[in-house]
């Protein structure tokens, strides 16, 4: 079986007013089903503009070249027509912020129906059973009521876990996470990563989780893509990465993370 | 010796109940705590724990419901005028987003001599070597001194935020999340950057957060807060090395860890 998600020398450029400038730079890395890529990096490293370009999602003006194929098909190029038939059925997408990304109109319900019938037709009613199951997956509790609420009635943890359940009602073979726990607090944090890690165990999808800390990708990612300012600086194993780092930008993040079960006063002085 | 002293300090916003109904939300929920002379006191908390208005309050930019605050062996909880403008002369704000807290028409150089002109106070020369100075000791070019924020990267205009803070040589110094937006290498370095300025100049600190490892680094002591009220205080081994409280304990279990095998044998090999 091929590998679910390739991507060979995937360059984004910008135009501006001083020419061309490119914000991703020869990037390539693989994903396997059943595997996740932590892809981590500063600000400006390009991680999100690498998954944007695999979405097919990119700021107007913006350009892609190489090659990403979804299940050996080349994406790079499709119009967007046909991209959109794949996205949020195939390939989805979650966003930091799930409030910017939900309109404040319409119940949840039947923004998680609207996904599901675009891709799979069927009725208004078989929807509905479909998107009170997605809330039922993602642990939100009395799904039934729920499902007619609107996003504001929710909190910050449960509108991420309403996103989830919207980018996985049509059970896609990749979901692309971009910083999804980073505006939540610590312990609502680790809930999200615990649902992310046990739905794609179940489902057997690719998960690509895009963060900037070092310490969630340790305890999500089986492979990791380390990025700078558009550049892969390293891409191994997250064992490897975290054990052995070859390059010195990633033993510089490294040694930058502050470690709470460190002994105090570990001499950090000016 | 104590150079701040909370007591009972309660936040009390209107809020509308069920039907209409006028009802209140304790924001903050009596807390006390005191800070002395060189020390730095963390407040720490999730979203909605009341730490951001806890800042606030203590900072004098919103007046307590209830409970008092002592400055420097004076009530400043109801001050005005002269009184208040002696508190804004010893306690300093530094926050979270150095862009929207710096003026983006103005230049590095009237935005670090501004304090002392709200205070009254005359520069040690002129105000471009006042500048100059400010900018030396915390690490910026002083060359730069007639640039705008736009002109510098995010951890370089946190630096002005906190060299403005300094401007007035306060005696405490409030940050509220000041290194929440930075990447982790800068961050390391800002860090970095407030301890040695406290080692120089001995002011305190209350450092308000929801990172706990970056808490740990530089707090003497910390407060827990969770829903309005200090649910733990104490010295910063104790709190992380031995949490009393529940939720101290569910919150420190929650931060991400890096897996520590792997981080074990990074480090042999670094020290190898």
């Amino acid at each position: 079986m091929s590998d679910l998600l390739v991507v060979e020398d995937l360059t984004v450029t910008f135009p501006t007013a001083r020419g061309p400038v490119d914000v991703v730079r020869s990037v390539s890395f693989t994903l396997g089903r059943d595997e996740t890529l932590g892809i981590v990096g500063e600000s400006g490293s390009g991680k999100s503009m690498t998954s944007l370009a695999v979405m097919g999602l990119l700021p107007k003006g913006a350009r892609a070249s190489g090659s990403v194929r979804l299940d050996g098909v080349e994406l790079l190029g499709r119009p967007d027509r046909e991209l959109r038939r794949l996205r949020g059925d195939r390939m989805s997408m979650i966003f930091q912020d799930p409030l910017s990304s939900l309109n404040p109109y319409y119940t949840v319900g039947l923004q998680i129906e609207e996904v599901y019938r675009a891709h799979r037709g069927g009725s208004g009613k078989d929807a509905r059973k479909v998107a009170i199951a997605a809330l039922q997956q993602v642990g939100l509790p009395d799904p039934e009521r729920r499902v007619d609420y609107y996003p504001h009635q929710f909190s910050g943890g449960q509108r991420q876990r309403v996103m989830i359940a919207m980018a996985l009602v049509c059970s896609p073979e990749l979901l692309i996470a971009d910083e999804p726990t980073t505006a939540l607090d610590v312990t609502v944090q680790a809930q999200i990563l615990g649902l992310l890690a046990g739905l794609r165990k179940d489902s057997g999808m690719g998960l690509v989780f895009i963060t900037h800390d070092l310490a969630v990708i340790s305890s999500i990612a089986t492979r990791v893509l380390v990025m700078r300012q558009g550049e892969q600086v390293e891409y191994a194993t997250a064992e490897q990465v975290f054990a052995e780092p070859r390059h010195d930008y990633t033993r510089m993040l490294l040694d930058s993370i502050p470690r709470i079960d460190d002994p105090l006063d570990e001499g950090v002085t000016a | 010796m104590t150079l701040l002293r909370a007591t009972g300090l309660t936040k009390r916003f209107a809020a509308r109940g069920p039907l209409g109904v006028k009802a209140e939300f304790t924001a903050v929920d009596r807390v006390s705590f005191d800070v002395g002379p060189g020390e730095t006191l963390a407040v720490v908390g999730e979203s909605g724990s009341g730490k951001s208005t806890t800042a606030r309050m203590i900072a004098k930019l919103m007046d307590p419901t209830e409970g008092s605050l002592e400055f420097d062996g004076e009530d400043v909880t109801r001050a005005k005028g002269a009184a208040l403008a002696r508190f804004r002369a010893g306690v300093q704000v530094v926050f979270q987003d150095p862009f929207s807290s710096l003026n983006p028409r103005h230049t590095v150089e009237r935005i670090l001599t501004a304090p002392l002109v709200y205070q009254g106070i005359a520069p040690n020369g002129s105000r471009r070597a006042h500048a100059k100075e400010l900018m030396e000791r915390v690490g910026l070019n002083p060359d730069h001194s007639l640039r705008y924020p736009a002109q510098f990267s995010g951890g370089q205009a946190q630096r002005i935020g906190i060299a403005r803070a300094l401007a007035v040589n306060p005696k405490l110094v409030i940050c509220d999340e000041a290194v929440s937006a930075l990447d982790v290498s800068v961050q390391a370095q800002v860090i970095e950057l407030l301890r040695r300025l406290q080692r120089e100049s001995g002011f305190s600190f209350v450092f308000i957060a929801h990172d706990l490892a970056v808490v740990r680094q530089i707090a003497h002591r910390v407060a827990v807060m969770s829903k309005g009220r200090i649910v733990e205080l104490g010295d910063t081994a104790q709190v992380f090395g031995d949490p009393r409280d529940e939720y101290t304990r569910t919150l420190l279990a929650a931060v991400p860890r890096i897996n520590p095998e792997w981080d074990r044998r990074r480090r042999e090999r670094v020290q190898a």
